[in-house]
């Protein structure tokens, strides 16, 4: 793309006179045809495989469609039912309460870990892949599993517990009171790829800041609070809109974890847990395309109140 | 900064649009997933074509079924069968999807959970037209392939709802094996709570009442079933009584912690339990018999589940498929697939590579032929299937178009129960409310 735009900028001087000024139009649309060449195989397959299969889904999220017989037109009756859906709305509260509890955490610790990285430590790269390990493992079955027999009432974590004398016989994922706090501990623990993404945003504020700061006496906390932050924000943005997307759509743990019953109780029944249930287990694939799209909606919604936020905290240098 | 603003804002809403996208969406779209093999070609004369078999197995099984291909293809060289091997749940998601796609295996190896889904909505073959024969199966066997009256799966293979046990559980608490033709609900009650404390194991009886078989036998012992063609046969206050008994049950320790109970749904065939030795008995499939003990470090055996009267002859047990043969309504060579299946049904060349694996044969004949040939474990499993003829009530419907999922609606509501969340006239009446929410759609 930049190779393009520095094309076109050799162009830019003045035409002067109409013939001139036609040659140009044409020689640029010629270097538009090659950028759209260029272009063609992200295009295909953003139409193909994914434009495409989303207006399916818009049709059929007003169809009554099981699968195996041809959908029926129903109009707006799977968008009335999700409204009376109790079960809809747990899953609903399920994911929220992921959302808002296991994005901020992760970012602090993913924050947390990138500045303590930054403090030019030796082996570096040693770190952080060993800290980055945990995001390439965890949204992965074979980590779920481990997780699942890990928090058993017989698994590691209640064994370590007993050594300390404690009954311990608490079932973190088959009692509805933890199951959900221990999937939220499992995403928080794959702070690996906003780690990296606030490390090298961390790289990138240049060192004499600091050293004008702290020549005017300024300790580490008002230093962090006044460069860092304001210099990383664009950053945490980044960050944060990318894992909010990412939260609302967890499937695989909960999954894994609950062996598809999104369970103990509906307590870890994730909208997407949900979704799926409906189409493949129940086959109302109409219902769990208007599901989908409420998805879409609200992670519209909270991606543009995300941007309409970010004027009042995001900082960019330009 | 290197950030940019507006660059920036544009990458980050096009991985918004396109990460929702592509998580929900795309995977709702008609074929979008799927493939397989289709059957295609051939003509429509029986033993002729190329067939796509869809089946879901374990080792023993998959290599059964190549055998079994690889002979008729032998006896018939016009026949092509390709198979397509796969594993119980995701089995399900794929055959959806190839059956949306019009990409359906010829040959499906079907779940009596989810025949009606596929068989009344038209895309199963009626069996009978193509020349499958079940007049030797023993009664009790064919109508479970039945949906409104046609057939649309051939059984291909019997089993029963069953108490596994573990006599070594038994033996640590010094305790003999219950008479299970005389017993009742309130004995097994008392027989699991005293081995439970006795041996020092968690479940006395485990799996017991999220099973829909037990919970089927329970209600049919009372004159209901879960369904007929009417819909659900049971009301509220029939489901309130099993949740009673299970409360009891748990008062009476005959049955685990409840995190236990919740997590021993998740767990495989080989953790499970009984197997495990933390129960001394569990909810099976007579025709898991032989897998269980051969992941089992203790003898597992077998009791029938209880009755109401404590008389066997009244605890109204059932044939059950344990699993049918089924073709597509779409295949190009019916005549073909309608051979195949009559083949595997009837002929002792497919029975004497399957022996029992699949449970025990469904024709009558074929029941002897095999008999001999089966290991100890199939035996005994043959042995009980005969032994409990006396004890069958009527063959229990297919569940209708959204009935499926009864079981696992049941044990939600009841884990609720059990973590003292709900009392159990108010799960009751939201499971049956639910069920019948799901029946209609």
């Amino acid at each position: 793309m930049s190779a393009i735009s520095e094309l076109s900028t050799v162009h830019r001087v003045k035409a002067r006179t109409e013939a001139e000024r036609r040659l140009r139009k044409r020689e640029a649309g010629k270097d538009n045809k090659a950028g759209y060449l260029f272009l063609l195989p992200w295009l295909v397959g953003l139409l193909v495989i994914t434009i495409g299969p989303m207006l399916a889904s818009l049709y059929l999220s007003f169809t009554d469609y099981s699968l195996i017989q041809a959908p029926k037109w129903v109009g707006f009756d799977n968008y009335v039912r999700m409204l009376n859906d109790e079960r809809l709305h747990n899953a609903l509260k399920v994911t929220f309460i992921y959302v808002f509890v296991s994005v901020p955490l992760q970012l602090m610790l993913a924050l947390a870990i990138a500045l303590l990285l930054n403090e030019g430590m030796k082996a570096l790269p040693f770190y952080r892949s060993v800290f980055y390990l945990p995001s390439m493992l965890g949204s992965s079955v074979a980590i779920a599993v481990l997780w699942r027999q890990m928090f058993g009432t017989d698994g590691l974590v209640n064994q370590v517990l007993r050594l300390f004398g404690l009954d311990a016989t608490t079932g973190w994922i088959s009692d509805p009171k933890y199951a959900l706090s221990t999937i939220i501990l499992l995403h928080v623990w794959t702070f690996g790829s906003p780690m990296v993404i606030f490390l090298a945003g961390l790289r990138q504020i240049p060192g004499m800041y600091y050293e004008a700061a702290s020549i005017d006496g300024a300790r580490r906390w008002t230093m962090f609070r006044q460069i860092t932050l304001p210099l990383l924000s664009p950053i945490i943005f980044f960050n944060l809109v990318l894992q909010i997307i990412g939260a609302f759509q967890t499937f695989t743990q909960a999954f894994v974890v609950s062996n598809g019953t999104g369970g103990p109780s509906d307590s870890t029944m994730f909208y997407t847990l949900y979704l799926y249930q409906r189409g493949f287990g129940q086959f109302q694939m109409g219902y769990a395309a208007a599901m989908a799209w409420l998805l879409v909606v609200i992670v519209a919604v909270f991606t543009a109140i995300n941007f309409f936020a970010s004027k009042y905290w995001v900082f960019y240098g330009d | 900064m290197a950030v940019n603003r507006r660059r920036f804002l544009i990458g980050a809403a096009g991985v918004a649009i396109g990460g929702a996208a592509t998580s929900g969406l795309a995977a709702c779209a008609p074929g979008s997933s799927g493939g397989g093999s289709q059957g295609g070609g051939g003509g429509g004369t029986p033993g002729e074509g190329n067939l796509a078999l869809a089946f879901w197995g374990n080792p023993v099984r998959n290599k059964n079924t190549q055998a079994e291909v690889a002979a008729y293809m032998k006896a018939n060289p016009k026949v092509k069968i390709s198979t397509q091997p796969g594993e119980f749940n995701t089995y399900w998601d794929k055959l959806a999807t190839q059956t949306a796609g019009g990409t359906a295996p010829d040959i499906i190896q079907m779940d009596m959970a989810y025949i009606a889904e596929y068989g009344a909505r038209g895309a199963l073959l009626d069996l009978a037209k193509y020349g499958v024969d079940t007049a030797k199966f023993v009664e009790g066997t064919v109508d479970s392939g039945k949906i409104d009256g046609t057939l649309v799966g051939a059984n291909a293979g019997i089993n029963s709802a069953v108490l596994f046990v573990n006599a070594k559980v038994f033996d640590k608490a010094k305790m003999d094996l219950p008479d299970d033709t005389t017993w009742t609900w309130d004995d097994l009650m008392q027989v699991a709570a005293e081995v439970a404390s006795k041996a020092g194991v968690a479940h006395g009886v485990a799996s017991m009442f999220g099973s829909d078989a037990f919970f089927g036998a329970f209600l049919r012992q009372n004159g209901k079933e879960l369904f007929n063609d009417q819909g659900l046969a049971f009301d509220a206050s029939d489901a309130q009584e099993w949740f009673d008994l299970m409360v009891k049950y748990q008062k009476a320790k005959a049955i685990a912690p409840p995190q236990e109970i919740s997590e021993e749904s998740t767990r495989p065939l080989d953790q499970s339990a009984v197997v495990v030795g933390k129960a001394a008995m569990q909810y099976y499939n007579s025709n898991q018999l032989e897998a269980v003990n051969a992941v089992a470090a203790d003898p597992i055996q077998m009791l029938r589940y209880p009755s109401r009267t404590g008389k066997a002859t009244e605890r109204k047990a059932w044939y059950k498929a344990s699993m049918l043969w089924s073709a597509s309504s779409k295949t190009k060579n019916p005549e073909a697939a309608g051979a195949w299946i009559n083949w595997w049904v009837n002929s002792p060349d497919a029975a004497n590579i399957d022996l029992a694996e699949r449970g025990i044969p469904a024709n009558g004949e074929l029941q002897q032929q095999v008999q001999s040939k089966l290991s100890k474990d199939q035996q005994v499993v043959a042995k009980f299937i005969a032994d409990i003829k006396p004890e069958l009530g009527p063959t229990p419907i297919a569940p209708p178009p959204g009935g499926g999922t009864l079981g696992s609606v049941m044990f939600r509501h009841q884990t609720d129960v059990l973590f003292g969340r709900k009392s159990t006239a108010d799960a009751a009446k939201a499971f049956v409310d639910e069920v019948k929410s799901n029946l209609k759609v």
